[in-house]
């Protein structure tokens, strides 16, 4: 009886998680397949059901074709970019011998910039006449252009993103080597273990749980990239850095087509939820293979 | 326990409350889309920009006191994520208003479509307006193709192309050239005397977005095709010959290097181009932000340039234009009081004169150039008066609800690649006809 009555006590306290849930999660969900099915654009009196037709269209399209491998590829590019350069600031901060936190508040200051604004920022740097190109012209003869250049788009929008999100990532990441016991690099010592292999034979193995929750979460970024390729590109050139979110943008709030955007956005959460999972399993057999996890 | 249960039980459903009270806009629609005590209140969504928004409280205040019968509640519209997007929230969440300002011809053709806007012909008193305002040449080029009129052009910025005068002035030109093959000339001069400059350098031209054609591709074409219809409903009715000299022109600037396609920092400005798009905003923006940007000094403004041949006086360009819709969701008495409203502020030049300063966006009149009202204002904004002269040529966007998917073949498919070298531009048009014509089936 006691058992029962805790229990509602438990459903009770965690009533306002659960309705704010279903409020704009379940029932977005729901009316997104239930449009994904319609071509309605939410305007009109009356709609049709027009089957699979929507999704259909949608994998034919070059831009959700773009987006499907623009993700990939950006994720080819920023992952290993922002895991390397996290890894770097957090050993930096791990072997500060003060103000730590000072430092890592400092890296993490970009993850809060706005977007909009740092893109803007990167935008007049790259412009074709800013101080950095006219420098590169004259001095060494050469004339990228940055924003118009599909491999060279792509990166500028990995490195802005990998920027940013460093410093939340150092945090996790300093937190795992804080967690790591001296006594066994002293042991190591002892052992006559060299700088390079106590890295790969210790730190590494050690750190990899944090590791671990790092790359899920840098992979799952990829998956949600918008501001910065709408504001830096737009999708250009020629789709190079078009992500899942810029099409369903166009589709919904350009276009106007709510069931055609919606069956691109079911179709875009399966695939992330389908590599990431992948990914997962791959990641997890890599450290159980290596005795990590 | 049984206290603590019910403890437990209110403070749950307080933060289930609150938390679903603060997902409301606390908007009740009910209380501005019903007539009580014989008062009719009428919802206006201004655009989101303060100046237009002060416009329209100060317009709705006056017209209020005049009229206590008709209420004109102005609020500004939402921009989440853009303004179009609000409405179609609206429109699906029953919240729509009687009425709203800022709408281009292409989304009023989408709200169209859905029957989501009354034809305004259809409510007594729109030709009185037409009259009172003296707009009916401006509205000619305004009929939707199922020959109602659904939007009350505002204003009409008839898109002129500036050009550096000072730059001109070093290569021997007093005025802006006014053929391709002029244009073709100052090219070769420019080139010739400062290799690092460009004639239009633009990042814009080179990208594939549906609205960046209004401001390059439109500006020509209407100026090639006098103003030929590029859709007319659901057929592609451009004109091939004007079509196909376009391209050819924008190919021929590239061939000279007349032409930059990289993201620069204001690039008319500093000097890097001599030759873009200028609408009326931009002499005021330059008025604070750039005060050596000086009329008839440092640049001027011209119609677009034509194909050789062709007549260079009363030239076309598109109009970048917006104005006032009424949604089909108003009832009655609402449709009838915002028609009123309309003529009240439209049958008066004052207030055309009053926005005028405001906002420096020529209203869509035919007299503007002719009418004493605006006489004293361009007197005093020289800049301004070349383009109230282009009212009456200034073509407005397709009044397709595919537009956007239309210009972005133009890119895609013709303008974008003929920029980048990438077609010839015959076969660049005939490619961009078959999308358009595959797209509008």
């Amino acid at each position: 009886m006691k058992q029962k009555g805790q229990g509602r006590l438990g459903w009770l306290f965690a009533s306002p998680y659960l309705v704010y849930a279903v409020v704009f999660f379940a029932i977005p969900l729901i009316w997104s397949l239930f449009l994904s099915f319609t071509d309605w654009n939410l305007i009109a009196p009356t709609f049709n059901f027009t089957g699979f037709s929507n999704y259909i269209e949608a994998v034919k399209s070059p831009g959700v074709q773009a987006a499907f491998f623009v993700t990939f590829k950006f994720m080819f590019l920023f992952v290993p970019l922002v895991i390397a350069s996290s890894i770097v600031v957090a050993l930096i901060i791990h072997g500060l011998p003060k103000f730590k936190g000072l430092f890592l508040i400092g890296f993490f200051l970009p993850y809060l910039a706005s977007g909009v604004v740092s893109s803007l920022i990167i935008k007049g740097i790259l412009s074709y006449n800013s101080p950095i190109n006219e420098f590169l012209r004259k001095t060494l003869g050469l004339d990228i252009d940055w924003l118009g250049n599909p491999f060279a788009a792509l990166f500028v929008v990995a490195l802005i993103i990998a920027w940013k999100f460093t410093g939340y990532y150092a945090l996790i990441l300093t937190s795992g080597f804080e967690s790591i016991s001296k006594e066994v690099y002293e042991a190591a010592m002892i052992d006559g273990v060299n700088p390079w292999q106590r890295f790969w034979k210790i730190t590494f193995p050690l750190l990899y749980p944090a590791l671990f929750t790092v790359m899920i979460l840098s992979i799952g970024v990829t998956f949600g990239i918008f501001t910065e390729v709408y504001q830096l590109t737009g999708g250009g050139p020629n789709y190079a850095t078009n992500t899942w979110q810029m099409e369903i943008f166009a589709k919904a709030f350009t276009n106007l087509q709510a069931g055609y955007a919606s069956a691109i956005a079911i179709i875009a959460s399966i695939v992330t939820f389908i590599s990431i999972f992948i990914i997962r399993k791959l990641l997890e057999m890599w450290g159980k293979r290596n005795g990590w996890a | 326990m049984k206290i603590k249960k019910v403890a437990s039980i209110m403070f749950a459903a307080s933060l289930t409350v609150s938390g679903l009270a603060g997902c409301s806009t606390g908007n009740d629609s009910k209380s501005s889309t019903t007539s009580k005590n014989g008062e009719t209140t009428i919802e206006f969504w201004a655009a989101p920009n303060p100046t237009q928004q002060v416009y329209w409280k100060e317009i709705a205040d006056e017209f209020t006191k005049e009229n206590p019968k008709i209420k004109v509640k102005v609020s500004p519209m939402k921009e989440s994520p853009t303004s179009e997007a609000s409405i179609q929230s609206a429109i699906a969440g029953k919240s729509a208003p009687t009425m709203s300002e800022n709408i281009n011809r292409g989304f009023a053709a989408q709200l169209a479509e859905s029957k989501a806007l009354v034809p305004l012909d259809t409510l007594d008193g729109w030709d009185k307006v037409k009259s009172d305002r003296n707009m009916d040449n401006t509205m000619k080029g305004w009929e939707f193709s199922d020959g109602h009129q659904y939007v009350l052009p505002i204003y009409s910025n008839a898109m002129l192309f500036g050009w550096r005068l000072d730059i001109l002035k070093e290569l021997g030109y007093n005025e802006p050239p006014k053929t391709y093959s002029e244009m073709l000339d100052v090219t070769k001069k420019l080139k010739a005397k400062f290799p690092d400059k460009y004639v239009w350098a633009k990042a814009d031209i080179a990208d594939p977005t549906a609205w960046k054609r209004w401001f390059d591709f439109f500006m020509l074409y209407n100026a090639a095709s006098g103003g030929n219809k590029f859709i007319e409903g659901s057929e592609f009715t451009a004109d091939d010959k004007a079509g196909e000299s376009v391209l050819t022109f924008v190919n021929d600037l590239r061939e000279e290097k007349g032409l930059l396609t990289r993201q620069a920092k204001d690039p008319f400005e500093s000097g890097l181009g001599i030759f873009t798009d200028i609408g009326p905003w931009t002499i005021a923006y330059w008025k604070e932000k750039f005060p050596n940007m000086k009329w008839n000094e440092t640049y001027t403004l011209a119609t677009p340039p034509v194909p050789d041949g062709m007549d260079t006086s009363n030239v076309s360009t598109f109009s970048d234009t917006k104005g006032i819709v009424v949604y089909a969701s108003a009832t009655k008495e609402q449709q009838k009081a915002a028609m009123k409203f309309i003529d009240w502020v439209y049958s008066n030049p004052e207030n055309d004169l009053k926005w005028l300063e405001k906002t420096s966006l020529p209203p869509a009149r035919d007299d503007l150039t002719t009418n004493d009202s605006f006489t004293e204002f361009f007197e005093k904004n020289p800049a301004l008066k070349p383009y109230a002269a282009a009212v009456p040529n200034a073509i407005p966007p397709m009044d397709n609800a595919k537009y956007n998917d239309l210009q972005t073949l133009i890119g895609q498919q013709a303008f974008n690649p003929v920029v980048k070298g990438e077609k010839d531009p015959k076969t660049a048009w005939e490619d961009m006809k078959k999308a358009i014509e595959g797209a509008l089936k």
